[in-house]
């Protein structure tokens, strides 16, 4: 092929007939590209402990024991409300039982413990599995009578309280009252009030009435629980060919996590659609118009604060739980790292993914209807879709946004930022190095 | 035609090129859609598979992969062979790992529409489509090309090795790095700050130590080639490859700067985002200064404006981005279209223009004719500069508008004013505010586009039909004798 005369050719491998200014040139590359991968990828994080370490235990125990156990799903079929179902394990949920002025609870002898009266200042908890509901008589205890009986004196001691209640045109109260209850289980599927985005937290005056701890999370200075839970039961309808299920006290308990996750309850832990948010979020490429990142500037904190006051820039530790982390490179919508509190109404990304313009004139975004279904049912009167998995998925992920830094109870909406964000913005405060 | 050719097997060099070219053209289409379809008529096509982010990274794949590295790849399959005297070491190993590249790298950037983006900028090609795991045989595809150009320099013929050669060894090893950092390693490290530290790592070395030595590479290989005249300065060159070396790889945290980054590593990429400006200048000067008694041939030659254009474009990017990473400089700039016009002057105004200047070189050599409109090739680049200058000049002054905008809101002393700030101008207004820019853009993008389906249409031409010069010269006369 080559017409030329071949040169001498040293032999030896590949090493020896490379010569002296080619393997400087390798050596060199890989010398100084090692050097810098060092102290700039390796030795951060363990220069920093903010990279890998939380930033609050709320923010644990929200991801590790709160989210795989909260199960959603539309209350029924297609409904476009959303049912929220607690899976609680005995010796690992932290479950509070406490009354109220006009809600009480009666409980055989061995369980009155576990019951925080109205009124009582320090919280009593337990990971002993127990439920409420409504009372029945069994072979140990007659819920029913013990009802009976508090309801009379509750209603006696309001009436002594309010001689002239008939005058004044008032009626008497309405006492609602739960039996607290054993089940045979190990673990049940609950009922329990909540707005499916803030756990219930506690981190001063409560006692856990467990012998020994049994979690690790159990010893943290604060933690979450679930607040008077009660069975969750169904009974299986059918609309039409479909079936269905709904809501009810004296339908079937669920027999177990597969039945409650499968057709047609069809339930999918919080976890599992925070994880499917963060996939649809990579996949549509909304990190290509919105970043996720409060930064240490007066137009981000802000821009992303509420009226009366500013958000709190964000930090390494927000973003620990994320397989994905979307701190962006262009703000053509705006930063969505303090989503959840700024827009946390489901209505509003109902509408605003499926119309965008309608919900923010001038706003550029293009609508997600995929993410709805139509009606199946022809009979709904607005034009809305009904929210498939893939908005749910969005929507939780999102709105674990900006509400999970601190626990609810030093929440930076309330004003209770430990960083002191609006005195450092106002010149009067140093940000901690 | 040189006899010397004769010993080079330049199919590799046409199995990159023209796809390449093709995906060009196809990736600029893309983006000309997006310009209109995302920003002027926002969601006029709508839907699930055509919306912005979903077709944005098939844009960005397409353009940076697809086209760039592609084409850079193909003009280091000629030059390298040429450069040290022997052909390619196994043409056979050669197109295996263009097929695989072809098939992978296409596959994976064409299917982001359907849901296969991986999540991290730059780094979206998914590790499978379907059956097939495309990033795995795009790594293989890669390593084996690095393997057959390390053997090809291996086995050299000319003793001394010219700085294009060094600057394709720093590619072939960096880019295996780089590129296993971004697309693998990403996964290897905690979650959270860790992985955004690696994946902008990439970001910026994706350019740093992929893009720029390959059109280092080519520019220091082709100038010379084209206007007949050897570099000014090897030492110069020598000087801008170490630094190059020594530097790019600490400022990938400059593209989080007051974000959730340990403030020591923003500053350290910020001191080292500023001794950018050394590798830069040599760069700059050694190009102009090697045609230095030569800027006759900037008139005659559309590859060499290309190549002093892309150098001046060079320079200004590499202003740009030292700058941008100064942290006042910052606060205005990022999150805003200056990014993106930044982004575009360097993979579009800098090394797109040195890779086609690389082309018009290569296939004259590779096809053995001569291109077959040197007015098209003409105004290939005059639309392209003419394009571009719209193009970029909206993106910077609206960015740096917007940027100036969101500023306002820290006007003042306390959250009252702060707040004020915010309720007289919402964050929506200032997307309105840009559409002008907007509008500007897509102008620039469509010029832009025309300008390079000239250049698929004189390519394609080149290889198919026969010149039109020859033709002229040969048929004229012979009609005339007729009449």
């Amino acid at each position: 092929m080559n017409q030329k005369q071949p040169e001498e050719k040293p032999d030896g491998n590949f090493f020896h007939r490379l010569d002296k200014s080619a393997i400087l040139t390798v050596v060199g590359i890989i010398l100084l590209f090692s050097g810098s991968v060092i102290v700039t990828l390796i030795a951060p994080r363990y220069v920093d402990p903010t990279w890998t370490s939380p930033s609050s235990s709320y923010q644990v125990q929200m991801y590790e024991v709160s989210d795989p156990n909260l199960y959603i799903s539309s209350a029924s079929g297609h409904s476009s409300t959303l049912q929220f179902v607690y899976h609680i394990k005995e010796n690992f949920t932290l479950l509070l039982f406490q009354e109220s002025e006009y809600s009480r609870i009666v409980a055989p002898d061995h369980l009155k413990k576990y019951i925080t009266a109205y009124n009582e200042p320090v919280l009593t908890l337990t990971s002993k599995l127990l439920l409420l509901r409504s009372p029945e008589k069994s072979d140990h205890f007659d819920a029913i009578a013990a009802a009976g009986q508090l309801r009379t004196s509750i209603v006696n001691e309001w009436e002594k309280n309010h001689p002239k209640w008939k005058e004044e045109g008032t009626s008497k109260p309405n006492i609602q009252i739960m039996e607290l209850y054993e089940p045979d289980s190990h673990d049940a599927f609950a009922l329990a009030l909540t707005d499916g985005m803030i756990e219930n937290w506690v981190d001063h005056d409560f006692r856990i009435l467990d012998e020994t701890p049994m979690q690790n999370y159990h010893k943290d200075s604060g933690v979450i629980y679930v607040r008077n839970p009660s069975e969750f039961r169904i009974t299986n309808i059918k609309t039409g060919n479909v079936n269905d299920w709904v809501y009810d006290p004296k339908g079937e308990a669920i027999q177990g996590l597969d039945a409650l996750k499968s057709h047609p309850a069809g339930f999918h832990s919080r976890a599992e659609l925070i994880a499917a948010g963060e996939h649809i979020y990579a996949i549509e490429g909304c990190w290509y118009c919105h970043t996720d990142q409060t930064r240490t500037l007066v137009q981000d904190v802000m821009l992303n604060g509420s009226d009366s006051h500013p958000a709190p820039p964000s930090t390494a530790s927000e973003y620990i739980y994320q397989k994905i982390t979307f701190p962006g490179t262009r703000r053509i919508g705006p930063d969505l790292s303090r989503v959840g509190v700024k827009r946390s109404s489901r209505d509003w990304h109902k509408t605003h993914f499926q119309f965008p313009q309608t919900a923010s004139k001038g706003s550029i975004m293009p609508a997600f209807r995929h993410f709805f279904d139509d009606d199946p049912r022809g009979t709904s009167k607005n034009t809305e879709g009904i929210p498939n998995y893939q908005f749910e998925a969005i929507f939780q992920y999102l709105m674990t946004k900006g509400t999970r830094i601190t626990p609810p109870t030093q929440a930076w909406w309330l004003g209770k930022d430990p960083v002191g964000t609006k005195e450092i913005i106002e010149g009067r405060g140093h940000l901690n190095p | 035609m040189e006899q010397t050719n004769l010993a080079y097997d330049d199919r590799p060099v046409k199995f990159m090129l023209y796809p390449a070219i093709l995906f060009m053209v196809f990736g600029m289409t893309v983006g000309v859609f997006l310009a209109f379809n995302t920003f002027l008529f926002p969601d006029y096509f709508s839907g699930e598979y055509v919306h912005f982010g979903r077709v944005r990274p098939t844009h960005v794949g397409s353009v940076t992969l697809l086209w760039l590295l592609s084409a850079d790849i193909g003009l280091l399959y000629y030059f390298v062979p040429r450069l040290c005297g022997i052909p390619v070491w196994s043409s056979k190993l050669a197109f295996v790992s263009i097929g695989l590249w072809w098939f992978s790298l296409a596959l994976g950037v064409l299917s982001y529409p359907w849901g296969t983006n991986f999540g991290w900028e730059y780094a979206e090609l998914p590790n499978w489509v379907a059956y097939i795991p495309v990033k795995y045989i795009t790594t293989i595809a890669w390593v084996l090309l690095a393997a057959n150009l390390f053997m090809t320099i291996a086995n050299r013929k000319h003793e001394k090795m010219y700085v294009s050669l060094w600057y394709t060894m720093g590619t072939l090893i960096w880019t295996t790095f780089t590129f296993i950092t971004g697309s693998y390693a990403v996964n290897w490290v905690p979650e959270g700050i860790s992985r955004v530290n690696v994946s902008f790592f990439y970001v910026h070395n994706l350019v740093g130590l992929i893009f720029t030595p390959m059109g280092l590479a080519t520019a220091y290989y082709f100038l010379p080639k084209l206007a007949n005249t050897p570099i000014y300065s090897h030492r110069l060159s020598m000087i801008g490859f170490w630094s190059v070396a020594f530097v790019y790889a600490w400022v990938g945290a400059h593209h989080i700067m007051h974000g959730p980054m340990s403030q020591w590593l923003q500053t350290t990429a910020v001191v080292f985002s500023i001794w950018l400006f050394i590798p830069v200048w040599t760069v700059v000067y050694n190009i102009f200064a090697t045609l230095q008694g030569h800027w006759k041939s900037y008139i005659q030659s559309a590859p060499i404006r290309f190549l002093i254009m892309g150098n001046i474009f060079y320079l200004i990017t590499c202003i740009q981005g030292p700058l941008m990473a100064l942290r006042n400089i910052n606060e205005i700039t990022s999150k805003t279209d200056w990014v993106i016009g930044h982004s575009h002057i360097s993979l579009y105004g800098t090394f797109t223009f040195f890779a086609i200047a690389g082309i018009y070189q290569a296939i004259p050599v590779i096809t053995q004719k001569p291109l077959w409109s040197q007015r098209l090739a003409d105004w290939h680049f005059n639309l392209n500069l003419l394009g571009s200058i719209p193009f970029l000049l909206a993106l910077w002054l609206g960015g740096f508008w917007q940027g100036m905008l969101w500023a306002t809101w820290a006007n003042g002393t306390s959250f009252a004013e702060f707040h004020n700030n915010l309720t007289l101008l919402p964050f929506l207004q200032t997307i309105t505010e840009m559409h002008y820019f907007w509008m500007l853009r897509g102008i620039g993008g469509v010029i832009i586009l025309f300008a390079n389906v000239l250049f698929a249409i004189n390519i394609f031409n080149t290889v198919v039909l026969d010149p039109v010069s020859e033709t002229k010269k040969k048929e004229t006369p012979e009609i005339t004798v007729v009449a």
